[in-house]
């Protein structure tokens, strides 16, 4: 392993991108990000940028109108990058999944708009789920060679 | 007083365990998981034996994530985790308590494979006509235990009867054919006056 792949396994930093949820999923990932779980020990950390992040984290489902968001925010992260979807909603639309006839204002899953990497369901998941998610992502992370 | 508390809280803090979990490594569940409640939602587990293919849990499925394909012989009811929201209203709603939500929360899938489906297969039976499959053999024989348990005693023999000659035939069959195999609901009325 070299001293890049070494640092990106050591510190993932990911960035929290809410495509409009209820909000039940973001509050679980901040406790997995509070002291209680305290993730910063394994060098995950909360980036107020896509720019730097290597995980993307995805919460809800997808409104027609914040898809050009999502992609915008997907084509910011450096590449190697991986995404999670965290929640029911993100993961394969939940109450919003709707085939015939089609939402007028919801797309549903995440993964009809980005790829995703990692899929962790619940409603909300709890916290240990998300951390045990973004453990699975870590070891894409590494696989995959930017 | 100050100065000798502080020095005892000091010094009790030197065996105190810190707060943090020591979630993915640690092996004593009490240090690994926060508070796991008796009765927590988790993945929903079918019992295979016990499912009779009633359907029951699709039409109560909050979340659309229950679907019931019919194959040839085979119906395969599935629960596709992704879409689920473990609300446990399939728990409620099935009749021979076959689905239970298991304390499992712990699930991240890298893709949709067999892992995020709960799925059960039964096998169908075919209409003695029309060769058309209609309902699991198992589903059959529940309802005509269930419908001898609350009946009017009065009726239970005419039913019995009725039950067993309809059972072979799928829905539309027993419609059509109702006067020919001496089904129809109208002998019913006469027997209302006796």
């Amino acid at each position: 392993m070299g001293i890049i792949e070494r640092a990106r396994v050591y510190s993932p930093w990911i960035y929290h991108l809410h495509c409009g949820g209820c909000n039940g999923c973001d509050i679980e990932i901040l406790a997995a990000l509070a002291p209680r779980f305290d993730v910063e020990r394994f060098g995950i950390q909360l980036v107020p940028s896509p720019r730097h992040a290597d995980i993307l984290v995805a919460t809800g489902c997808v409104p027609k109108q914040f898809v050009p968001m999502v992609k915008r925010v997907y084509s910011q992260v450096p590449e190697p990058k991986v995404v999670v979807a965290v929640g029911s909603c993100a993961c394969g639309g939940s109450l919003f999944y709707d085939d015939s006839p089609e939402n007028y204002a919801i797309l549903g899953s995440v993964d009809r708009v980005i790829p995703v990497d990692v899929y962790v369901p619940g409603c909300a998941p709890k916290p240990e789920a998300i951390i045990n998610g973004i453990v699975q992502a870590v070891m894409k992370l590494n696989h995959k060679k930017g | 007083m100050s100065t000798e508390f502080k020095l005892l809280k000091r010094v009790l803090s030197r065996y105190s365990t810190p707060m943090t979990l020591n979630y993915p490594s640690s092996v004593v569940p009490e240090r690994k998981y926060s508070q796991i409640p008796s009765g927590l939602r988790g993945v929903p587990e079918r019992d295979r034996d016990k499912c009779i293919g009633c359907r029951a849990c699709y039409f109560a499925c909050s979340g659309r994530a229950t679907e019931v394909i019919d194959e040839g012989n085979k119906r395969v009811i599935d629960i596709f985790l992704f879409r689920c929201t473990f609300c446990a209203h399939c728990q409620e709603a099935c009749p021979e308590e076959a689905i239970k939500l298991t304390e499992r929360f712990e699930v991240a899938f890298p893709r949709d494979e067999p892992g995020a489906h709960v799925s059960t297969e039964l096998d169908l039976l075919t209409c003695e006509r029309c060769g058309r499959p209609y309902a699991t053999k198992r589903m059959l024989e529940r309802t005509y235990e269930r419908l001898m348990e609350k009946i009017d005693p009065l009726v239970k023999e005419t039913v019995s009867n009725d039950y067993r000659k309809l059972i072979g035939y799928c829905p539309d069959c027993r419609r059509a054919n109702s006067v020919a195999l001496d089904t129809h609901t109208k002998k019913y009325v006469w027997l209302e006056g006796v």
